[in-house]
């Protein structure tokens, strides 16, 4: 019943890239993906695409402490985050402010239920960061499902609602077929798994498969005013992604240790110089400790850092790059590999829609 | 386990209507660990004690093509806010020989009847479900391969109420491949400690059904 953990067959396997020195953290991406998927009852709390600043405890709370993933050959017990620890979906007390008659007495405020849900938020310590001034540094970490190679999520779960699609990879869940025992949310270690409560189901990020299905990327990608986010097939060789991931080695995965081969990737964020307590210029020291950015992203992040310095030395000293011409995406439309097709010229009154809009399993669940 | 018949319905289980029909002890056991669908649920349960509901008073009546079950359990812990208590009784195919512990297994499905409390927000979801069940959490709404969705005729009813630390439910649901089974399963979820799937108390022996 459950996936094999070596992964399912598939023909290709659709993957993303974040350049995370150009990402400025407005969460244009998180809104866009909420505006078009989880708007419904049962939603408030989920987001499928979040972005936290690092360093950071992340969504939900804390979420790299709450195990998962696979660890010597053995799935490893996690916990299944809670409401609270996502935070977020607050209603506010708009009926005591607006019509209770209190306007002037009373603030507008969330109201928390005690389950504790305004305690956290999706963005919750935005731009705190770490550091001591002038030296403070934070980045910000964009993160959805990463549509793993080895989806423990599918694994753990009884009734093989969840399952990697054969034709391009991406991880989805037959909502005809989830119970709602959210082992998922337990195995999955990125903690990219929400439950609604109002269908008794749990749900994630679709990689926007039925856009996908019509050669348009992912909302969050085609979004992103910062042109960073890259959409396309791992292993088309003449891709970006393909590029940056096999060939030049500058992209990565979060937390490779997780055991489960993801397929979105991160260009490390390089930080300006730190500065001398005479506020000369330091040059030898980097701003963001190595170390913790080998605790995101494995200790392969030392030599891809070492190739984009080099990379911009030799671009300073007038030379060319074609790693930086490749991040720097002069026509933005080469971020999105075969799915350029713009939304807006698709025809989409019902008769016309020709995309199958569900994530129905097709082969038999155990397969 | 005797079957009598009713007249007037007796969904409620607080209905007058059982004070009359004979009730059975019927013991539970955890569903065994290595019989988990996965190495996920077998490592994270291993050694996390599920299964405790020692035991369930069972009665049973039938009412025209409806089979009512009424269970009863105790069940004192203070509720969980991830997982809801729930309960079910399930059906072999007649002929079929295996053993309940396993709720069901692939060459032998059984029929389960899946109660599950609810909360305010999800109202609107059935009480019951009917699912064919092929092993420990391996389950599958019923009539999904016959259609597009969930065949909403084969769906069970369930009232249930908690009263004094004891659970009362009653599932009700078609009669004929209940009796033509003969024989029922019953398996109890205890929300509080996060059972659900195949982690749940379930009745190691069948409860034999004497329909007319
Ligand atoms: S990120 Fe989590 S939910 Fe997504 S495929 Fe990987 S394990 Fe599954
Ligand atoms: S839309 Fe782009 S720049 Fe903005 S937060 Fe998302 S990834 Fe970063």
């Amino acid at each position: 019943m459950s996936q094999d953990i070596a992964g399912a067959a598939v023909a290709g396997q659709v993957a993303m890239v974040f350049d995370l020195n150009k990402c400025m953290g407005c969460q244009t991406c998180s809104i866009a993906c909420k505006v078009l998927w989880t708007r419904e009852e049962g939603e408030e709390h989920q987001w499928w695409m979040t972005v936290n600043t690092q360093p950071g405890q992340g969504t939900p709370k804390d979420w790299e402490d709450m195990g998962g993933g696979r660890k010597d050959g053995s799935p490893v017990t996690g916990h299944q985050p809670t409401r609270a620890e996502f935070g977020g979906g607050w209603e506010f007390n708009y009926d005591e402010v607006f019509y209770g008659g209190k306007g002037r007495s009373v603030h507008l405020k969330p109201t928390d239920k005690g389950d504790g849900t305004t305690r956290w938020g999706m963005n919750w310590d935005e731009d705190q960061g770490a550091g001591e001034y002038p030296n403070a540094y934070y980045f910000y970490l964009p993160r959805l499902c990463n549509h793993c190679t080895h989806p423990v999520c599918a694994s753990a779960c009884p009734t093989g609602a969840m399952y990697k699609r054969p034709q391009d990879g991406a991880v989805l869940r037959d909502e005809d077929l989830c119970q709602g025992s959210r082992f998922c949310m337990e195995a999955c270690p990125y903690k990219k798994i929400y439950f609604n409560e109002a269908r008794n189901v749990a749900q994630h990020c679709i990689m926007c498969f039925p856009r996908l299905e019509e050669g348009v990327a992912p909302a969050c990608a085609r979004q992103c005013p910062g042109r960073l986010t890259f959409v396309g097939m791992l292993s088309d060789p003449e891709g970006p992604i393909h590029k940056l991931v096999n060939e030049w080695e500058v992209a990565l995965p979060l937390h490779p240790e997780y055991g489960t081969t993801p397929n979105v990737f991160y260009v490390p964020p390089l930080a300006p110089y730190r500065l001398n307590e005479d506020m000369s210029i330091d040059y030898e020291t980097p701003r963001i400790p190595p170390e913790y950015l080998e605790s995101l992203f494995g200790p392969k992040v030392h030599s891809a850092l070492a190739t984009m310095q080099g990379e911009l030395d030799r671009v300073r000293a007038g030379g060319t790059s074609e790693i930086l011409d490749t991040l720097i995406v002069y026509n933005w439309l080469d971020l999105f590999g075969p799915f350029t097709t713009d939304p807006g010229t698709l025809d989409r009154t019902p008769d016309k829609v020709a995309v199958s809009l569900t994530a129905k399993r097709t082969e038999p669940a155990g397969g | 386990m005797q079957v009598p018949e009713i007249v007037d319905d007796a969904l409620d289980p607080a209905d007058k209507a059982w004070a009359a029909v004979p009730s059975e002890k019927v013991p539970l056991v955890p569903v065994p660990i290595e019989e988990q669908p996965n190495e996920y649920i077998r490592t994270a349960w291993r050694t996390r004690p599920y299964g405790q509901t020692g035991e369930v008073d069972v009665a049973a009546v039938q009412r025209g093509e409806r089979l009512l079950v009424r269970l009863e359990w105790d069940d004192s812990d203070e509720p969980n806010t991830e997982f809801l208590d729930g309960a079910g009784v399930f059906f072999p195919d007649a002929g079929d020989s295996g053993a309940p512990l396993t709720i069901g297994s692939h060459s032998a499905p059984v029929r389960l009847w899946a109660w599950r409390d609810r909360t305010p927000m999800q109202e609107a979801l059935p009480a019951a479900r009917e699912l064919v069940a092929s092993g420990p959490g391996a389950f599958r709404p019923a009539g999904l391969d016959a259609g597009d969705g969930e065949n909403e005729g084969a769906r069970p009813d369930a009232v249930s109420a908690l009263s004094g630390g004891r659970w009362a439910v009653v599932i009700a649901g078609d009669l004929a491949p209940a009796a033509a089974a003969g024989r029922m399963g019953v398996v109890v979820w205890d929300g509080s400690n996060d059972e659900r799937a195949g982690i749940g108390a379930v009745s190691p022996n069948w409860v034999p059904l004497t329909v007319k």
